[in-house]
């Protein structure tokens, strides 16, 4: 199992160089499609003085300590007064992001375009990675591995005695797909569309379901919540 | 707020620049991306880029970034031609651009036809509410016409909706002083210092202005974001040390009657004078 298998130099030539080529040329392909089919958002006049307010109330609590305690208490009053407080939001009526979000239609129509120009051309690479380049050791890994990437690593080579360090052409695949975001934001600029790993992370980080987070109020407790200190030490 | 690296970076191209060492379009980029006021340099090397063909098409598309900071210095310096040449050469390009628009308000504003100004500003905010530029030049219009209450209603109205812009809070303040309302000034320095506690320069604006209130509660005050001033500023800033000085002063000439004022922080007092005495030697020599 350690004796050494010469691979043909045409492999270099005919695999690895062209699906590294095809990759870039998918991905500034992408990259300008998706500045072209970038929509122009009008914001919403609520939304924005919305997010103003959370943000200077988010000041007010974060630097409470530095203020006398009359003002401290006269803007918290401003926020968080029962009848006409500008975070007050009465018991019946939050309102919820996530519904939010999937009401209104332009915001929907954006996520979708989005996730679909992500999944499509991803799909569309593996399968055509699969369907031509399968079947055939591509490359050798450096450094040894375990027997368990096994299944991962070499899916079109049914021999069991193969070493592990000689994987398939897809493993070459997904090794381009996470490494060429740095060459991307080399040539492309730093605000690219093929941060797909990042947009990954994100979508599975929306397990702690948004519905339940309401920003104004989450603000509006942790300023009702405030104990003012000033500074008392002078 | 500048950092100190950008700071020297910025005066070390400067120098550069001057010195006839090439690296303009740096200059010039680094003063947009600061945005700072150096309208003279910009004016000049600007020109410089702009009036040869061969610098000006090795640009590429950012040339009519640099049209555009070119006009704004120019107007700064009230060369009006040169400005009107470049807007005039952008509105060729984008004939139907907000941006040149908005350059093109500024123009008649820098002219002086206020009217006209205030009509072009108004059609432009029609068009889109959230411009915040095109509402900070019409506040800016009416303060240059001395319309000092027409700037702060105008300021005010645009602070409801934006209210977490601290550039708009601290032009508010600087209005309200200079009309002597100290309490709404003292107001807004609060807002400044709740978004920017680490800023001394705000510390020490709110301390003057409790200051000039006056009152024993106000003095106190004052004396304490004096002190905080020095201690944020290490103890350099000579105007903290002096202003904890007169609260002092102040404290103890109009209070000294009452048994407050006789226990007043006499050590606080010694150290003031003492380091103030200092800093000014220091200074100067």
């Amino acid at each position: 199992m350690a004796e050494d298998l010469v691979l043909d130099t045409a492999i270099r030539d005919w695999v690895l160089i062209p699906l590294t080529v095809v990759m870039i040329l998918i991905g500034i392909l992408r990259y300008f499609v998706s500045k072209l089919m970038q929509s122009q958002q009008t914001p919403d006049a609520k939304v924005v003085k919305e997010g103003q307010v959370v943000v200077r109330a988010r000041n007010l609590r974060a630097g409470a300590n530095f203020i006398p305690a009359k003002s401290f208490r006269a803007r918290r009053a401003y926020f968080s007064n029962e009848e006409n407080g500008l975070l007050h939001v009465p018991k019946g009526q939050g309102q919820n992001p996530q519904a939010q979000m999937f009401s209104d239609p332009n915001m929907a129509m954006d996520m979708m375009k989005k996730n679909l120009s992500m999944i499509i051309p991803q799909t569309l690479t593996f399968a055509w990675v699969n369907f031509f380049f399968s079947g055939f050791v591509a490359a050798k890994i450096p450094f040894p591995l375990t027997q368990r990437f096994r299944s991962m690593l070499q899916n079109g080579i049914d021999l069991s005695t193969v070493d592990v360090s000689y994987v398939s052409s897809r493993s070459w695949y997904f090794l381009n797909l996470f490494g060429l975001r740095g060459l991307f934001s080399l040539i492309l600029g730093e605000e690219n569309a093929m941060d797909d790993t990042q947009r990954m992370m994100q979508m599975g980080g929306f397990g702690f379901d948004p519905t339940k987070i309401d920003t104004a109020k989450v603000v509006l407790t942790g300023i009702d919540g405030y104990c003012h200190w000033g500074y008392t030490a002078l | 707020m500048v950092t100190k690296t950008e700071e020297t970076q910025l005066n070390r191209l400067e120098s550069q620049v001057d010195n006839g060492g090439g690296g303009a379009w740096e200059y010039l980029c680094l003063v947009r991306k600061l945005k700072v006021r150096r309208s003279v340099k910009v004016l000049k090397h600007g020109l410089w880029i702009l009036n040869d063909s061969k610098k000006r098409s090795s640009l590429g598309p950012e040339e009519w970034t640099l049209y555009e900071q070119v006009a704004v210095a120019a107007m700064d310096c009230q060369s009006l031609d040169v400005a009107k040449d470049c807007v005039n050469v952008l509105q060729k390009k984008f004939p139907e651009s907000k941006r040149v628009g908005r350059l093109e308000a500024m123009l008649l504003e820098a002219k002086g036809s206020w009217g006209e100004a205030e009509k072009a500003y108004s059609s432009l905010l029609e068009d889109n509410p959230f411009d915040q530029v095109v509402h900070k030049r019409r506040v800016a219009l009416v303060k240059a016409q001395g319309n000092l209450s027409g700037a702060i209603d105008f300021l005010n109205k645009y602070l409801e909706t934006f209210m977490a812009d601290h550039d708009a809070w601290r032009e508010l303040a600087e209005i309200y002083i200079s009309l002597q309302m100290y309490k709404q000034a003292a107001f807004c320095y609060e807002e400044l210092i709740l978004s920017q506690p680490t800023v001394p320069l705000y510390h020490l604006a709110y301390a003057d202005v409790l200051y000039t209130l006056g009152g024993i509660e106000n003095l106190l005050t004052a004396k304490k974001y004096y002190s905080i001033t020095i201690d944020l500023t290490g103890g350099k800033n000579t105007r903290a040390l002096f202003g904890n000085l007169s609260v002092h002063v102040s404290y103890c000439t109009a209070f000294k009657r009452t048994k407050q004022g006789r226990q007043g922080q006499s050590r606080l007092a010694i150290f003031g004078v003492s380091s103030f005495g200092e800093r000014v030697q220091a200074e100067s020599f």
